[in-house]
This record gives C-alpha cells, structure tokens and sequence, in this order.
C-alpha cells in the first residue's frame, strides 16, 4: 500500500461522519446478502409490531444515538466484507436480517478496537424496539462463530476495502500538494529551473494489489448456509407483515459506487480538511 | 469444535480478571488443559475482553505465549481451553520464599524467565499486539521452567488508526509513569516497563514500585529513578496528569538498592539491562527486540546462531 493511501485513510479516520459514509456502509451491507432483496409484499402489518426501518434509516439512527467513532463505524465494512465472502452468493435472509448482520458488526467493532464501548442492553436500546437483548446477544454470538473469531483487521483491508472513500481524500491530498509545490517553486524559480513533477499515480498500485487479492479465494469450511438461516431464524417475528414499510428506492438499487466518488465533499462541509492535512504534515 | 462434555472439570486453579480457570481433563487425549470459563451476562453480550482474548490469542503461535486450543460457546458461558501450566511466576517465587523474608531467585534462573519473556513479547509486538498486563501473576510456568505469557484479556492489536486507547490499562504496580501521567499513546513501550519492574522482582523477590495509589505509584517510580524533566523526557509537562509540584530526586544507584535482597551478587551487566528497561522516557526504553540482544544475554544469542 503506497503511503498516499495511508495518509488518506487516516484523514478518513479522523473527519466525522457523513452520509456518503453511511449510503456506503448501506451498500456494502445490502451486498453481503444480494440474493434476499426485493421483498414481496406480505399481510397488512400487525399494529403491535415494530415496522421495519429502511437500513439506512437504521444505520443513521445509530450512529446518531450512539456518537460512535468514525474509525469504528467504516471498520464495519471490513467485516460485512468478510461476510459476504463466507456466506454463499446465494444466501438470503428475512427482510431484518440485513439490519442484525450491520447492527451485529458495528458491535463486534466496537467492542474489539474501543477500550470502552456500550453494552449489548444500550444497543438493544438504540434499535429503538427493533430488536431484544436477546436478539442482540444472539446475533453477536452468530456472527462471531460465522467470523470464526478471527477479527484482526490491518490497514491494508481497510484500504482495500474503504477504497471508495478514499479515493476523493486522496486525489485532495495530491491537489494540495501539488498547489505547495508550486508557491515553493514560484517563491524558489529565481533560484532555478524547477523540474516538472511526475504525477504520482495511486490507482496504479492499489489495482495491483486488488488483483492479487480478489484471486485468492476465501474459503471457508463452516456450514455457512446453515447459518445464514440460524442468523435469521430468530427473525422469524418480522418475518410477515411488515415489508409495506421495506421498499426504499436506496435499498433496491444496486451499488452504484460512481456516485460515491463525486458525492464525496459535497454533502459535507463542516470539516476544515486543509486543518486535517496540516494535522498530518502536508 | 470441542463440546464441554469431552473435558472432565478437576480443582479450581484461580479467579483471572474475568473469569474462573479450572484444570481439565481432555477425556479423549488424556492430556490436561486449563478451562477459563466466562459467564455471559445478558446485559453485556460477550466481553470484549473475551472477544480480544480469543480473537488475539488465535494469531499467537508461540512457545512463549500459552496456546489457545478452543472455545466453546454456549447460551449463558464461554469456555476457553488453554494449554495447562504448572504454575505461575507469582506463585513460584512465594513457594521459593524461606521464612518471613522474600528472597529472589537465582540469576541463572532469572535469566532464562527473563529471556522467554522478551521472546513473547518480542512476539507480540512484531504482531502488533500489545499484552498491557504484564504480571508475575500473568506469566505461567511449567516443570520444564518454560515461561509462557497468558491471560490477554487486556491486550489489543495496535497498528491501524482507530481510536484512542484507555490509560486505565496494567496493574499499578506495573504501570508506566507515562501510562501513570494518563498518556493514551502509548505502545510497545508500555509493556517494557512491566518486564523491568518483573526482572527486579525476580531479583529480589519483592515487587520493586508496591504502590497504592496512582500518586504513590509515581513517588515511589520518581524516588528511585529521578523525577522526569523536559530535558530528561520532552513533552512530558504536556502529559494530563504532570504536577509541576512532583518532588525533585535524583536517580538512585540501582544495583546498591537491589543488591541487599538478592540471592547472589548483581553485575554491572544486568543493572544496565534494568536501567534500560526502567528508561521514565517512553521513547528511551529499550524494546523487546534490543533486549534480547543485549550483552546479558549473550551466553543464548551465541547459542544461536540464526538469531
């Protein structure tokens, strides 16, 4: 990994969230099980029972609840990622099973690279209803079994796979570094001749490196499908009635990850990057 | 997968931070191992210490480190099954106590614990994994004097930008005074004060900083080592907890306070060691990798000649 990439992942790490991020980790979660989306409408919804939230809806509700990092909350892509390497491209789910696979992560994230971190009760609260204590446990259990304990993330995932996030911060980076190049080489050009710099290209080696990765193929020799169906078996309660309220127009496209690339600044303008890259010696 | 049924639970071995260490039985194999068991709290889910515990252990293969064979996780306990170990240094060194008056070991013997010592945790930093509770307690030994670090319940893996770390990490009495001063960046460094604080111990048989307290932890750190500067260790006013009120001392000459409780004359050699260790400066402090090759254990590295 070049050491531009490393400079924008920890630009990434440290800027706060925003909703490219959370329509990302919407996407990368609806990936892991693609075969269980659309739901077909079922029986009105019983007015006791909970309507489910669109996963974004979800996904924003609990970052919002629980303020929880950045560098917490993206490392959730490393292990939906993981997932849907495990799981069978085939696999589906009930219609909450998405949201317990996201909910599920975010905790396991939280709990292994935060020395503090909530309770599985304030979790269970911060779904709003939506799931019990009881769920909560459950599927932190399954997917530790199903992640077979293997949580170790190291920077080179989350290049990999927080490439699209990145790569806006990075082209930033190369804009401002190029603009310092030239007020030094304006203030120096009485001094002599500045040669023109090479641009550096980054996409070059990630590529490369992707290649090399997306060729080795995960295995796993669990029985994955038997947990995908214990993952949502417990789910069975929102299994009916309430996929009036599941059909947001997010949810059913595809990942269209194009709009992430140009979407990336825009939405949010409350950080200050150039203090962010100063922070980082640029 | 193991099932609980395959191990036959025998005497209860000790209560850890978390949970509670039986021997065991493995009924098919004959061969013995020690069962943490953690009980779930349904209020909690699954500790994290539990999950990094494992998640960690799995990784660390090593002859110095105790092997996680494997866990089984059931509704309301978790069992983690862990290769058996005779004792621990803590226990050791009090079964080597003679009367009221502790006495520590023999340099020999020091030496060869120390040794495996920085080989685990020389392990553990080259896979960015830092032990945070390094302990007489934490460190098992069996009959064969091998020494294997264990319970990681406060380890974590370091290395990629996330989020801050707790100062409320290690026993006091092995706690670094940058840790003591509330610095939350600290790394390999935290746990090299931790094995300079063992090898005097193992030494002299008496735990070296025995404070009670954060601001007696420091005293007794400062009155023996110096109080720290800004030219001894820059940035060290900036750290949250500094008191400009701390009282002034000078570094004290180790091996003179040491020397009247140990089993057989100290050297120069092993006083440097232990001065490198015991560095106030984080930055300063020598890492596991340099301990190993320092002249104290040269009689081993020419042992080995790959090293």
């Amino acid at each position: 990994m070049s050491q531009e990439h490393k400079k924008a992942l920890r630009v990434l790490m440290k800027s706060p969230v925003t909703d490219d991020m959370i329509k990302f980790l919407t996407n990368t979660t609806l990936q892991v099980l693609p075969a269980s989306l659309p739901t077909p409408p079922t029986s009105p919804s019983d007015s006791k029972q909970q309507r489910l939230p669109s996963l974004m809806t979800f996904i924003t509700k609990l970052v919002r609840y629980t303020n929880v990092y950045t560098s917490t909350l993206l490392t959730t892509t490393c292990y939906l990622k993981k997932l849907q390497r495990i799981l069978p491209k085939d696999a589906t789910g009930l219609p909450s099973t998405i949201h317990r696979m996201f909910l599920a992560c975010l905790i396991i994230s939280a709990k292994y690279h935060n020395d503090s971190s909530p309770l599985n009760k304030h979790w269970a609260e911060y779904t709003d209803g939506l799931f019990s204590l009881e769920d909560v446990n459950l599927m932190e259990m399954q997917l530790l079994a199903l992640l077979n304990w293997d949580l170790r993330i190291n920077e080179n995932d989350l290049i990999l796979d927080l490439r699209h996030l990145l790569e806006p911060i990075m082209r930033d980076l190369e804009i401002s570094y190029q603009r310092k190049k030239i007020l030094k080489s304006k203030s120096e050009q009485h001094q002599y001749i500045q040669r023109p710099v090479s641009p550096i290209s980054p996409t070059k080696s990630y590529n490369k490196f992707y290649r090399q990765v997306s060729s080795s193929s995960i295995d796993s020799n669990m029985s994955s499908a038997t947990l995908t169906e214990s993952m949502s078996a417990s789910s069975s309660r929102y299994s009916l009635a309430q996929s009036r309220s599941i059909t947001p127009v997010s949810e059913k496209t595809p990942l269209v990850l194009n709009d992430l690339k140009t979407g990336y600044r825009s939405t949010d303008e409350s950080w200050d990057f150039e203090q962010i890259m100063a922070q980082y010696g640029f | 997968m193991s099932s609980s049924s395959q191990f036959k639970q025998l005497e209860k071995l000790g209560n850890g931070t978390y949970a509670t260490v039986y021997k065991g039985l493995n009924k098919t194999t004959g061969v013995y191992v020690a069962l943490k068991e953690v009980k779930l709290d349904s209020e909690e889910g699954t500790p994290s210490t539990a999950i990094r515990e494992i998640s960690l252990m799995k990784e660390l293969k090593h002859d110095n480190i105790v092997r996680l064979y494997d866990v089984i996780h059931t509704e309301n306990k978790l069992t983690l099954v862990f290769e058996y170990m005779d004792k621990d240094l803590k226990k050791y060194m009090d079964s080597r106590t003679t009367g009221n008056s502790p006495q520590g070991l023999e340099l020999s013997l020091v030496k060869y614990f120390q040794w495996q010592l920085f080989e685990g945790i020389s392990f553990c930093h080259e896979n960015k994994i830092l032990h945070r509770d390094l302990k007489p307690q934490n460190l098992l030994i069996n009959n064969k004097g091998q020494l294997k670090l264990g319970d990681f319940g406060l380890a974590r893996a370091f290395g990629i930008p996330v989020n801050t770390f707790s100062s409320e990490v290690v026993t006091l009495w092995y706690r670094a005074p940058d840790v003591l001063m509330g610095s939350r960046s600290y790394s390999t460094s935290i746990d090299m004060w931790s094995c300079g604080c063992i090898l005097a111990e193992m030494l002299t048989g008496k735990p070296l900083f025995p404070g009670t307290n954060d601001e007696e932890q420091l005293k007794l750190i400062f009155d023996m080592m110096g109080t720290p500067t800004e030219s001894t260790w820059p940035t060290v006013t900036t750290l949250p907890k500094y008191n400009s009120n701390f009282s002034i001392q000078v570094p004290k000459d180790l091996k003179k306070l040491l020397q009247p409780f140990t089993k057989e004359q100290l050297d120069d050699i092993v006083i440097d060691l232990l001065n490198g260790l015991l560095q106030l400066n984080p930055s300063m402090r020598l890492s596991a990798k340099q301990a190993l090759h320092h002249p104290w254990f040269s009689e081993y590295y020419q042992q080995q000649p790959h090293q």
